[in-house]
């Protein structure tokens, strides 16, 4: 299977701290890979990484055979590799409409028709073009969220990187924003990572399973697999006490 | 004749029947007094424009936007003096060499978030003053530089301050009108946001930041025509870089035409002040500057907006204010 986005080795020091410690990681064409991990273990790093926000100390990152490595976001972005954030970051000066036409319009360039066409598009297919002349003030956090999902997909991205889009809503909308998530790889053809606390989602929506702990990889496969590996148990609830 | 989306027809015909109006007026009827407060009303409506670019529609409130007006104004007026530029071309290499200028310092500055730009500008706008006045080779020092004298030059200027105005008013409206204005809005609003979509903030904040040096400079060559007389204290002043803030936020800071109404307002008050009240006036203006900050974050636009929805409710008025 082709790839969409390959780390390699990459790594982010803060001072003497090792954020993120050689990780190495293969999305592949199409895939849903979850990236999961104590609180602290270095995904919102790893992802700053490959959308660009912060350079990576060490390492390399490609997407398909081209290398992002070091990109600015916003090139990174106009390659095709956007971000959402865990914490939503509304233009909040900006109707939704707007703040979807902000993201459009650095893909389509001149063509003003092809942008306003493709920002509502995405607003459609995130489900909020009926508020599409409200403002940002007006939603719910759900909303808030599937707005960062419309703005990032009016981008028109290759891979996208959803972090925590699930954590903090209510039952209800975390089921449609899987169902979302879900339409978004198969009806737009988007490869996707998405860290997530929520593991009923993981478990349901990700072939993949990627686990960070203090910075390094510690465990990858399929999530039946990783629920069971004693290294991610210890992980997340602590080593058993040795007799 | 078709034109790009984003401009309005009802705009452009305003703009343009102002324009016809205040370029026959003194043709109709000749008035030295009003003659002379009009074009200086101009330069300040140019130059408030300019300040919004930055301060109002990228939220970079700078408080030292006398040092691209001063330098503008001196490089003008010696390229009018000692290389023979023709007037107009004097202006514009005033702006341009402003317009660099304010690149040098803005271009690092630019990338310091919260108050820190602000606070950037007060060091550069004291420090260009203060060099200004030491470099007599360009400003004369405190003596000042004159320039040659043409009858009948303060009446011409007239209409090259109007098309300055109507130039950075057009400026204004493309600026935030056009698909550019999204983005500096989106960088104003979330600086880290918008380059995640794919805004490529750093080339924005300096090309605006460019811009509006560049018109500052021209103000500043135009003024020097206008007086010829300048000096480097009062170029470079710390109160003509807060005379601009005043107008932007009197006026509606971030609107397309707020600063041009706070110029209007400013310079007539001034001019008023000054003449009746010549120790009252800054106080005044404090105290103005408080009122609107409290009451109408939008100043006189937020006002007229307000006044606009209770005449016409069912007319709804979005995308004017760019307010957080």
């Amino acid at each position: 299977m082709a790839i969409a986005l390959r780390a390699q080795g990459l790594s982010k020091r803060f001072g003497g701290l090792k954020a993120v410690d050689e990780v190495t990681l293969q999305l592949a064409e199409g895939q849903i890979l979850g990236l999961i991990g104590p609180n602290g273990a270095g995904k919102s790093t790893c992802f700053s990484m490959l959308a660009g926000s912060t350079p990576p100390t060490a390492g390399r990152v490609f997407l398909g055979e081209t290398e992002i490595t070091g990109l600015p976001a916003f090139r990174a972005a106009r390659a095709g590799v956007v971000r959402t954030h865990q914490i939503v970051r509304p233009f909040a000066n900006l109707t939704l409409f707007e703040n979807a036409l902000v993201a459009a319009v650095q893909c389509a360039g001149r063509d003003h028709a092809g942008a306003r066409a493709l920002a509502l598009e995405a607003l459609d297919f995130a489900g909020l073009s009926a508020r599409q002349h409200q403002y940002p003030a007006g939603l719910t956090l759900a909303g808030r969220k599937r707005l960062e999902m419309a703005r990032a997909l009016a981008c028109n991205p290759r891979v996208l990187l959803l972090d925590e889009v699930i954590a903090g809503v209510n039952p209800a909308e975390a089921q449609e924003m899987a169902t979302l998530i879900l339409r978004i790889r198969d009806e737009r053809k988007v490869s996707i990572i998405m860290t997530e606390h929520v593991m009923a989602a993981v478990m349901r929506l990700c072939e993949q399973v990627v686990v960070l702990d203090a910075g390094k990889l510690i465990a990858s496969g399929v999530p039946r697999e990783i629920v069971q590996n004693p290294e991610v148990i210890s992980a997340y609830l602590g080593k058993k006490h040795e007799h | 004749m078709s034109l790009p989306p984003w401009i309005s027809r009802r705009a452009l015909i305003g703009l343009g029947a102002a324009c016809a109006v205040l370029a026959v007026g003194p043709l109709l009827h000749d008035n030295l007094y009003l003659h002379n407060l009009l074009t200086l009303t101009f330069i300040g409506i140019a130059a408030a424009l300019a300040w919004n670019w930055l301060g109002g529609y990228l939220g970079q409130v700078s408080f030292g936007h006398a040092a691209m007006f001063g330098l503008g104004g001196f490089v003008a007026a010696r390229g009018e003096i000692s290389l023979h530029l023709p007037m107009v071309f004097a202006w514009i290499f005033g702006g341009l060499v402003a317009g660099a200028y304010a690149l040098l310092w803005g271009h690092p500055t630019l990338r310091l978030r919260g108050p820190y730009f602000s606070i950037a500008t007060i060091g550069v706008g004291e420090a260009t003053r203060l060099v200004g006045t030491y470099w007599d080779w360009l400003t004369g020092g405190s003596s000042g530089l004159s320039l040659p004298m043409h009858p009948n030059l303060k009446y011409t200027l007239y209409w090259y301050g109007l098309a300055l105005a109507a130039l950075a008013l057009a400026a204004s409206y493309a600026l935030r009108r056009s698909s550019l204005g999204l983005s500096l809005l989106a960088i104003k609003s979330d600086v880290d946001a918008a380059s995640d979509v794919g805004v490529g903030a750093v080339r924005l904040q300096d090309l605006v930041l460019f811009l509006s040096g560049a018109m500052m400079g021209v103000c500043g060559g135009f003024y020097a025509s206008y007086f010829s007389y300048i000096e480097p204290g009062d170029m470079f002043g710390f109160d003509r870089s807060i005379s601009w803030v005043l107008m932007g936020v009197i006026g509606g800071i971030g609107t397309i035409a707020g600063p041009a109404l706070g110029a209007v307002i400013f310079v007539l008050l001034r001019q008023y002040l000054i003449a009746s009240y010549p120790q009252l006036y800054l106080g005044l203006y404090g105290i103005l500057l408080v009122l609107v900050i409290l009451f109408e974050p939008l100043g006189l636009t937020g006002i007229a907006l307000r006044l606009f929805h209770r005449v016409r409710p069912d007319l709804s008025v979005t995308g004017v204010a760019g307010e957080d």
